[in-house]
C-alpha cells in the first residue's frame, strides 16, 4: 500500500474546527469505488473453496485456509472423555447464545451454555450505536425490509429480513422485560436516532453503550436462570454426529482452564460464536473482541453445513488510529449519524458521511491511497487516516458528545485526547461479517440438530449490513432458534461419532490438499509474536 | 505519535521479568513478554471486566483492568482468576409487581443494609463509580438512582472481591438497573406499534407476537 501522506504533526496544526471544508465533490458511480478500493476487491483476497458443501464458490482467503483444513481430534481422543447430557447446547456466551439459551430455558429445556471466554466477553458486549425497530409513527416494516435489502446490495434473503424486521418491537418488549434500559425521550417514548441507509429514525439505544447495556443483562439473566448451566473457558473444538456423519448429536469442548476435553450429548446443538475479526484478513485492524476467530463457520463446515456470501466482509469506516492501544477499535457510526464530517489531511470533506458503511470505507482508503491521508509514524508500523471531526460537532452541538457518547470520551480520556478539542484519527477497521451459515426463518443450518444464530449466520444482511440490525438478529434469530430447537422431536442420539471429520479427511486427501493444517482457531497467536495495533 | 524510539520498560506480570515499551498497555506488555497462561483477556477496551489483575507498587496495593492500564517500571502484575459464580439467586418474572420489589431485594441481598462504609468497592472500581453510595440508595429502595450511578459498570465484580459484608455490589447494581426497566420502562411509541401489529395493520410473516 501506498504509505505517503501529510504529516500527523502538519495535519494537527493546520486543523481548525471552523475550517472551510470546501464542496462536497460528487459521488458519480460508487460501483467503481467500490471495485477499485473496498478491501473485499482487493485482488487475491478471494480464492475458490475446492471442498464441502461450498465448493466452487468464492471465499475470503485466509477463512478459505482454516475451512479446509484437520480437525483437532480424531476417535482416539474420545476414549474415556466424560460425557454430559442435556436437552439444548448453546455454543456461545454473546447476545445471540445467552437469547437463544434463554428462550429454550423459558420453554422448560435443561439447556448447557459453552463459551470460550468468560460469559459476555463478546462483539456484543462492545455495541455502541444501538438496535433497530420501525416504532416511530412515520416509520413501517416495509421501510424497514427496503432499507435492509436496499443496504444489502440486495443479496440477502428476503424471509430472513421480513422475519427480522417482524421481530424488531417485540425483541425490545422482551429486553426491556429482561431489565434492559434505554434512552428516552421527555414524554418517555423511546429516543430513536437515524443513521446511514435508513428512511426513518429507527435505532434505538442506550447513549453509546447499548451492548454493555444489553450483555450485562442478558449475562445475569443466564446466570440467575435455574434451567441453564453454564461453562465458561469452554471452547468447542468440534462438533459430534451420528454414525453416518448426517446429523448435529453434541460437541466436544476443550478447556483453556485444564486443557481436558469435554463430551456434550445432545438432541440440538445451537453455534452461536460470533464474526472472525481476529483473523486480521487483508491484514486489517479489528474492531472485534479477541474470540472473534471464526470457529464457528469452522465446525459448521466440517459437519456440512452450507455457508454463504463468504467473500463480503464489512470494514467499519471509523476505527481509531489514535491511541495506539484502541487500534482499529470502534467510533461508532452515531458520531456521524449526529452531524460528525469525515476531512483529509488537505483540510477536504470527500464523501456523504452517511452514505453505507462500504462505500464509506472504499472513500477513505482511497483519500490514503492517493496520498491525501494523514500519516502517523510509530515505532512499530506507519498508520494512515483521516480526522472524523469531532470538535466541529461539539461547536455546533455543545454538551452533545458528552451526554450521547460517553463510551467514546471514556475510552480516549485515558491516552490524554478529547474528542471535544481533537479531531479523532481514523481508519477503516475490519468490523464484521456478513455471510456466514445458511439458515432458514427458525436459525436452523442444512445439517438436522445444528442451528446457527448471530453474526455467524448469513443471509440476513446481505452483502452489506446497515447499523442496528446485527444486535436486532441476535436477539430475534437467537430466541426463534432456541423455541425450534426445543420442538426437536428427536429422541437423542445413540451414538456419537466423528464421522464428519473423517470424511472432510477424505476429501482434504482426494483434492491433494494437506493435512497439516488445523482449525479451529480460537485464539489469534498474539503472545510473543506481533499484534495488530 | 512519533516515538521511533520509545523507552524499554521493565515490569514483572505473573511472576515472569517482561521488557515492554512504553505506552504499551499491561495486555500488550504479557504478549510481547509471551506469559503463559494470561487468560482472562477479552474486548480490549475496557468493557467486558474481564482482564482483572492485581497491581503491586512497593507496598501499595491496587487492582485494575490490565488492558486500559499502561506499563510502569517495575510494578508487579498478577492476573486474578475469573470471579467465583454468584451467591445471590432471583428470577426477575417471578416478581409480583414493582410494589414487590424493596421487600423482595432484601430478602435476596439481605446484607445490603449492613455496609460498613470501609470504602473498599469504590477504592477497587476501574470506572469510578461511587459503589458505596449507590448501595446506600439501593438499601433505600432508591432503585432507579442506584441503578443510573452503575450505567458505565462493567461487571468486572472487582468490588465484590473487595466488599467485606459479601454485598456482591455488582450483582445489587445489576439488579436495580434490572428492575427499574422491567417494572416502569413503558414507552408509548414502542407500545403503539406492538399494538398495531397484534391488530394485523402491517402484512408480516414471522413470530407470533406477544408472550
Ligand atoms: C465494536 C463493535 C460495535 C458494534 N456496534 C453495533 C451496533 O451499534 N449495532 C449493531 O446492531 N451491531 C453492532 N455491532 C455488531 C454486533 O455487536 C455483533 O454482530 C453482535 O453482537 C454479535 O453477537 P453474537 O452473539 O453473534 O456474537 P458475539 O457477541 O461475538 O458472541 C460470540 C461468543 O461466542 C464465543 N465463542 C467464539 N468461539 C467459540 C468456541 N469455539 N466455543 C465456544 N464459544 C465460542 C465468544 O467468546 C463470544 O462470547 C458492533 C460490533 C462491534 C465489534
Ligand atoms: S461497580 Fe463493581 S463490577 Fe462495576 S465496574 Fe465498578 S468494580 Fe466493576
Ligand atoms: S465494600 Fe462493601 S461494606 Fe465496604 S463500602 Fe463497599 S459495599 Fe460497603
Amino acid at each position: 500500500m501506498n504509505k505517503t501522506g501529510i504529516s500527523f504533526a502538519a495535519a494537527r496544526a493546520a486543523y481548525r474546527p471552523d475550517a472551510d471544508l470546501g464542496p462536497l465533490p460528487a459521488l458519480t458511480d460508487p460501483d467503481t469505488l467500490l471495485a477499485a478500493c473496498h478491501p473485499d476487491h482487493l485482488r487475491g483476497s478471494v480464492v475458490k473453496l475446492a471442498i464441502g458443501a461450498n465448493a466452487g464458490d468464492g471465499c475470503q482467503r485466509e477463512l478459505a485456509e482454516l475451512l479446509q483444513a484437520e480437525a483437532f481430534i480424531d476417535e482416539a481422543d474420545l476414549a474415556g472423555t466424560p460425557v454430559t447430557d442435556t436437552d439444548v447446547l448453546v455454543i456461545g456466551g454473546g447476545g445471540a447464545g445467552c437469547a437463544a439459551a434463554l428462550a429454550a430455558a423459558e420453554r422448560g429445556a435443561r439447556v448447557l451454555l459453552a463459551t470460550k471466554l468468560r460469559l459476555g466477553d463478546s462483539n456484543t458486549v462492545m455495541a455502541e450505536g444501538g438496535i433497530q425497530a420501525a416504532i416511530e409513527p412515520d416509520d413501517t416494516p416495509q421501510q424497514h425490509i427496503s432499507d435492509t435489502l436496499r443496504g444489502g446490495h440486495h443479496a440477502a434473503d428476503p424471509a430472513l429480513v421480513a422475519a427480522l424486521v417482524a421481530d424488531g418491537p417485540d425483541a425490545i418488549r422482551w429486553l426491556i422485560r429482561q431489565g434492559m434500559q434505554f434512552e428516552t425521550t421527555a414524554t418517555g417514548d423511546l429516543h430513536t436516532r437515524k443513521a446511514g441507509g435508513m428512511s426513518a429514525a429507527r435505532i434505538v439505544h442506550c447513549r453509546d453503550y447499548t451492548g454493555l447495556e444489553m450483555m450485562r443483562v442478558l449475562r445475569e439473566a443466564v446466570i440467575q436462570h435455574r434451567g441453564i448451566e453454564v461453562w465458561e473457558q469452554s471452547p468447542a473444538v468440534e462438533l459430534l454426529s451420528n454414525e453416518r456423519g448426517q446429523k448435529c448429536v453434541g460437541a466436544v469442548l476443550g478447556s483453556l482452564a485444564d486443557g481436558r476435553l469435554r463430551i456434550v450429548r445432545t438432541r440440538s446443538v445451537i453455534l452461536a460464536t460470533g464474526g472472525l475479526g481476529r483473523l486480521h484478513l487483508n491484514g486489517f485492524p479489528t474492531s472485534n473482541h479477541l474470540g472473534a476467530t471464526g470457529d464457528g463457520l469452522v465446525l459448521a463446515y466440517r459437519i456440512g453445513a452450507k455457508l454463504r456470501e463468504l467473500d463480503s466482509f464489512q470494514y467499519h469506516p471509523t476505527g481509531l488510529v489514535h491511541p495506539t492501544h484502541l487500534s482499529g477499535k470502534l467510533v461508532t457510526e452515531g458520531v456521524r449519524a449526529a452531524g460528525a464530517l469525515l476531512v483529509n489531511g488537505e483540510g477536504r470533506r470527500f464523501i456523504d458521511e452517511l452514505l453505507p458503511r462500504d462505500v464509506v470505507s472504499a472513500a477513505i482508503l482511497r483519500e490514503c491511497q492517493e496520498g491525501r491521508g494523514i500519516l502517523s509514524v510509530r515505532t512499530d508500523k506507519t498508520r494512515l487516516g483521516v480526522w472524523l471531526d469531532t470538535p466541529r460537532l461539539e461547536r455546533s452541538q455543545p454538551g452533545l458528545l458528552e451526554r450521547q457518547f460517553p463510551k467514546l470520551l471514556a475510552r480516549t480520556r485515558g491516552a490524554g485526547i478529547d474528542p471535544r478539542v481533537d479531531p479523532l484519527l481514523v481508519h477503516p477497521t475490519l468490523h464484521y461479517q456478513n455471510g456466514g451459515v445458511l439458515i432458514d426463518v427458525n436459525g436452523a443450518t442444512t445439517v438436522p440438530g445444528l442451528y446457527a444464530v448471530g453474526e455467524l449466520a448469513g443471509g440476513i444482511h446481505g452483502r452489506n449490513r446497515i447499523m442496528g440490525n446485527a444486535l436486532l438478529d441476535i436477539i430475534g434469530f437467537g430466541r426463534r432458534a432456541g423455541v425450534a430447537a426445543v420442538a426437536e422431536r428427536d429422541r437423542g442420539p445413540k451414538k456419537v461419532t466423528l464421522e464428519h471429520v473423517n470424511r472432510m479427511r477424505r476429501a482434504l486427501t482426494l483434492a491433494g490438499m494437506p493435512l497439516t493444517h488445523k482449525s479451529p482457531r480460537l485464539l489469534p497467536a498474539y503472545a510473543g509474536g506481533a499484534w495488530n495495533r | 505519535m512519533s516515538d521511533s524510539a520509545a523507552a524499554s520498560v521493565p515490569l514483572t506480570i505473573n511472576g515472569t521479568a517482561v521488557e515492554a515499551l512504553a505506552g504499551m498497555t499491561l495486555v500488550e506488555a504479557a504478549w510481547r513478554g509471551g506469559v503463559p497462561r494470561v487468560r482472562g483477556v477479552g474486548c480490549l477496551e475496557g468493557v467486558c471486566g474481564s482482564c482483572r489483575v492485581l497491581l503491586r507498587r512497593g507496598r501499595d496495593v491496587t487492582v485494575a483492568l490490565a488492558c486500559q492500564t499502561f506499563v510502569e517500571p517495575g510494578i508487579e502484575v498478577v492476573f486474578l482468576p475469573a470471579p467465583s459464580a454468584p451467591r445471590h439467586h432471583y428470577e426477575i418474572e417471578e416478581f409480583a409487581d414493582g410494589w414487590d420489589v424493596q421487600a423482595r431485594f432484601h430478602e435476596i441481598f439481605p446484607e445490603a443494609a449492613r455496609c460498613r462504609h470501609c470504602h473498599g468497592c469504590v477504592r477497587s472500581c476501574p470506572k469510578d463509580i461511587d459503589v458505596e453510595a449507590a448501595i446506600v440508595l439501593a438499601a433505600a429502595g432508591r432503585f432507579r438512582d442506584a441503578g443510573a450511578m452503575f450505567f458505565e459498570c462493567v461487571m468486572c465484580e472487582l468490588c465484590d472481591g473487595a466488599c467485606p459484608e459479601q454485598i456482591a455490589p455488582a450483582h445489587v447494581g445489576l439488579f436495580c438497573r434490572r428492575v427499574t426497566a422491567h417494572f416502569h420502562l413503558r414507552p408509548p411509541n414502542l407500545i403503539h406499534r406492538l399494538e398495531e401489529l397484534r391488530q394485523g395493520r402491517y402484512d408480516v410473516s414471522g413470530m407470533p407476537q406477544g408472550e
